[in-house]
């Protein structure tokens, strides 16, 4: 069944070990491919990881002249194939969220692949195996869909990808889950 | 129950995933090595090279379903570190004491000689108690099971004790003299989402236990409600409903306040109360007088959220009490403990699945760890060295004589005070860092320095290890098997990834070989392997009320662990305590304490006007011994800092990240100060996993628990001075 990455920015704990567990894919040299930032530094504890949303159409592969950029059949947006890139990192530019990075000795960008080795057979990427507080999830459509009705307020506070760059593979959800919630008692 | 399909509870969010499975790699099952969540996880192990190369998370484990904190992913990276000890050290010049310096390696026969020849000359020449065992709960039950029966019949000792004394003492304490028994955990930890509030003290779980979270954030999903007290606005108390933001220290009158109100609001269960406790008109009488108003007055928290979450919690249909470190590790620790229970059991809370109440355990076997004879005044199986009768029966599995047991010994910081006087002169330390993780540190190195002799036992050099004569380099847990007990009292199995590195030894191995040496072999000479000491300590614990006599390693691997009391081959196990509402005293019944409210140890004054409060960051686990050597982890939080409001930064004229001088009247340190108003005006914070001159412990208080025993690391006075430039250029 095709799963997706979902985030609730909500839940977020700033723990890193998203980051951490980006280390451990075989396929990522041991380097992390995504972000944990503090929201309110010096103020409070919020935090909130960035990850690649994996763009239907994405601007890293358009802007990329020698289209080292793939994208795998389950819509996953590849990191650069290392014969192919040319290290200009028009991507990390073009990319709205500034995801790709650059590895300088090897004059080459690296980018989040959703662990394709796993997530090509539906094993969760790591970054959402680890997430010990259910911000990043991996989840079949329906229960994406069955998450959007239960958090879809009318306050606007439901967000998906349609409101960012363009259509995304990823779906998120921008803070506010807990302001549709009726009370227990 | 029928044990022969008995499985414990999977919830909703178990699912089936199979796992990634690299060629040449095989997997191994087993848990984290640091916190009493005990996350599963599978080790991959190369099958070429037989090394353990990563991790790939457990999703079949149904507490933590795969899910790691940072500190979890990166666990494997400890076993084949560079900075392993890989072969017995010596040091002949006793000069270089409480320095890395001097070392020199040694086969491990010499060095047993060495010890044997120091151990022997001390006790010939100032009796068997010349000697102490220093033991941790960050090993297997067998492993602690064993340092104790080495302390009693090896080297015949009274002094034995262990860092549960900082960790778990006064939860144990606590829940013992209330409940009658000290299971950390009323309930399995897949009741906590489906409760309908949930009340957490000083606990910054979001840092220090972070696979309860998802849990945590599902109450509040379902629409049931937070409550957290903490002086700090951590990542928990963020999200709270409610969050009672205290002045450190003063958790017995809030937890009095909340009582207070409960009874004034009708939310007593009078029937529970009748039936089941004992003691409810002199608590009453004591927390009338905590009226919101002085309830607020002593613990600095608006008066409006006191009665909020009094209500929440009293009209709650199912509720859960848990606690940690930042109410226990306080002189009145054993105190705030019940009263927190108190509050259960005033509105029936207990013995009934979704409502109880728990400390959440900091090491990973911090419950197993306690219960088996590690603790100066314990034998195993939770039974006591005052009790003649518990004598007799761990005499008889152990295959001395009554008299020969050593009587009760002295606390692990008390222990020092022995050092002081040279009642103690020789250490035997093992799977702890007291000179990083003790109060008042600068006293504990000097006793440390003073011992005449002092082995160490570790797989790192640790800043301990730099006071030691001889240090014996141990595996780390993926070089060993054995069960650990988690937060839950679910008893688990460790297994064993990868053969010893070097020359390295299980702790277990050390004192047979010790023991034999010592001439003390008959007592240990049938011990070859882990589970020939299982076999034992599970015969030891028969009978006592932790009783492990049914746990077995198959059982275990079956029904995916087994939660104690486990009395026998059929007997699967105690998820959920006390559900047929007998508590554990003689007459079945609860006690609901009178606790008058008094103040710490050290209250702030006008030379040291700070209140000083320490805990964890979420990248390093306890002294940092191991997570500081970790990359990611180091790099993720290098150093300690200090937690200050804007506005009291201010008063100070200190700004974010500049280096300021902290200081107690016991230590200084300098720590780069970091600004957040996630914090009282009146309180400032310092993570304590760092050692010599980092140590936050430098400052902190030795003052104890006069139950429990435990050193108030929560709350001492303090005082910021601005570094002048000027001076240090
Ligand atoms: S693992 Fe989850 S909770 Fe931790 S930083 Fe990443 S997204 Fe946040
Ligand atoms: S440190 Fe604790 S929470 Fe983190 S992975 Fe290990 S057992 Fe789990």
């Amino acid at each position: 069944m095709n799963k997706r990455l979902y985030l609730e920015l909500e839940n977020c704990i700033g723990c890193r070990s998203c980051l951490a567990a980006c280390t451990q894919c075989g396929g990522h040299d041991e380097r992390n491919r995504n972000y944990v930032y503090d929201v309110n530094p010096l103020v409070n504890t919020q935090t909130m990881p960035l990850m690649c949303l994996h763009c239907v159409n994405p601007a890293c592969a358009r802007s990329c002249p020698a289209q080292a950029i793939q994208i795998h059949e389950t819509g996953a947006v590849l990191s650069a194939l290392v014969e192919k890139c040319i290290g200009c990192q028009n991507c990390t530019i073009a990319c709205p969220y500034g995801i790709p990075k650059f590895d300088t000795e090897q004059n080459l960008m690296y980018k989040c692949d959703l662990c394709i080795d796993r997530s090509k057979d539906g094993i969760p990427p790591m970054c959402a195996s680890v997430c010990p507080t259910n911000t990043l999830q991996w989840l079949t459509d329906e229960e994406i869909e069955r998450k959007q009705k239960q958090f879809n307020v009318k306050n606007d506070k439901w967000v998906t990808s349609i409101h960012l760059e363009n259509e995304t593979n990823v779906r998120v959800n921008l803070p506010g889950i807990l302001q549709g919630i009726t009370k227990l008692y | 129950m029928q044990m022969d399909n008995f499985k414990n509870p999977r919830d909703h969010f178990f699912k089936e995933v199979e796992n990634l499975n690299h060629p040449n790699e095989e997997l191994v099952k087993t848990h984290c090595s640091y916190c009493a969540m005990q996350c599963g996880m599978y080790l991959r192990v190369n099958t070429k090279t037989n090394k353990i190369i990563g991790v790939e998370p457990r999703y079949d484990w149904p507490v933590t379903l795969g899910k790691m904190c940072p500190k979890g992913v990166t666990a494997y990276q400890q076993v084949n570190h560079q900075d392993r000890i890989l072969r017995p050290l010596i040091r002949d010049d006793q000069s270089l004491k409480g320095t890395k310096e001097g070392f020199r390696e040694a086969s491990w026969e010499e060095a047993y000689d060495l010890i044997v020849k120091k151990f022997k000359g001390l006790q010939e020449n100032y009796g068997k108690d010349s000697l102490s065992v220093y033991g941790g709960v960050s090993m297997t039950n067998e492993k602690c099971y064993l340092t104790g029966k080495f302390a009693r019949v090896g080297l015949q000792t009274r002094y034995i004790d262990y860092n549960g004394r900082y960790c778990m003492s006064s939860a144990a304490g606590g829940l013992n003299r209330s409940l009658g028994v000290d299971r950390g955990s009323t309930i399995p930890w897949t009741d906590i989402h489906e409760t309908d509030c949930l009340f957490i003290a000083g606990s910054n779980t979001a840092e220090c236990h972070p696979t309860s979270m998802f849990r945590i954030w599902a109450v509040q999903e379902r629409g049931g409600y937070l409550i957290i007290a903490d002086p700090r606005e951590t990542p928990i108390a963020r999200r709270a409903d409610v969050h009672l933001d205290l002045r450190p220290g003063t958790d017995l009158a809030l937890a009095n306040g909340i009582l207070h109100l409960l009874i004034k609001n009708g939310h007593v269960d009078e029937e529970f109360v009748k039936n089941h406790t004992n003691g409810f008109e002199e608590m009453k009488q004591v927390v009338e007088e905590f009226t919101p108003e002085l309830t607020s007055e002593i613990t600095g928290v608006a008066k409006e959220k006191i009665i909020r979450a009094a209500e929440l919690y009293g009209k709650a249909p199912n509720a859960i009490v848990l606690f940690a470190r930042g109410i226990e590790q306080q002189i009145k620790g054993v105190d705030n403990v019940s009263a927190y229970v108190n509050m259960s059991l005033v509105t029936g809370n207990i013995g009934r699945p979704k409502a109880g109440v728990a400390t959440i355990t900091g090491q990973g076997n911090g419950q197993g760890g306690r219960e088996h004879g590690q603790k100066a005044d314990a034998l195993p199986g939770y039974r006591k060295i005052a009790n003649p009768e518990h004598v007799k029966y761990v005499s008889s599995v152990w295959g001395i004589e009554p008299e020969e047991m050593p009587k009760e010994g002295v606390s692990a910081y008390e222990m020092f005070g022995l050092m002081e006087q040279k009642t103690i002169r020789g250490l035997y330390l093992l799977c702890s860092n007291p000179a990083v993780s003790s109060p008042n540190l600068n006293y504990v190195h000097q006793q440390l320095k003073n011992l005449d002799f002092m082995v160490c036992v570790d797989f790192y050099l640790s800043e301990s290890a730099e006071f030691a004569d001889v240090v014996l380099p141990t595996t780390t847990w993926a070089e060993d098997e054995g069960t650990t007990t988690n937060v839950e009292g679910r008893t688990i199995k460790i297994n064993q990834a990868q053969k010893p590195l070097g020359e390295s030894k299980p702790d277990w191995q050390i004192q047979v070989e010790l023991s034999e040496r010592l001439g003390r072999g008959k007592y240990f000479s049938h011990l070859k392997t882990a589970r020939d000491i299982n076999d034992e300590f599970r015969l030891a614990s028969k009978g006592g009320y932790a009783d492990y006599y049914g746990a077995t390693w198959e059982k275990i691997d079956k029904q995916d662990g087994v939660f104690w009391p486990c009395k026998d081959e059929k007997d699967p196990g105690t998820p959920h305590m006390f559900l047929d509402k007998k508590f554990y005293h003689p007459d079945g019944k609860a006690k609901l304490f009178a606790l008058p409210y008094r103040p710490s140890a050290e209250e702030p004054d006008q030379e040291y006007p700070l209140r000083l409060t320490t805990g964890r960051v979420v990248y390093h686990y306890l002294s940092g011994n191991q997570t500081r050597r970790i990359k990611f982890l180091r790099d993720m939080c290098p150093d300690p800092f200090v937690e200050v409001h804007p506005e009291t930064a201010a008063k100070y004229n200190i700004s974010h990240e500049e280096s300021v001088r902290l200081f107690s009247r016991r230590g200084e340190a300098i720590y780069k100060v970091k600004i957040t108003e996630a914090i009282r005006k009146d309180t400032v914070f310092v993570p304590y996993s760092w050692g010599h001159e980092q140590s936050i412990n430098l400052l902190t208080i030795g003052a104890l628990d006069p139950i429990s025993r435990m050193p108030e690391f929560k709350a001492c006075a303090a005082q910021i001075e601005k570094i002048d430039m000027k001076k240090v250029k």
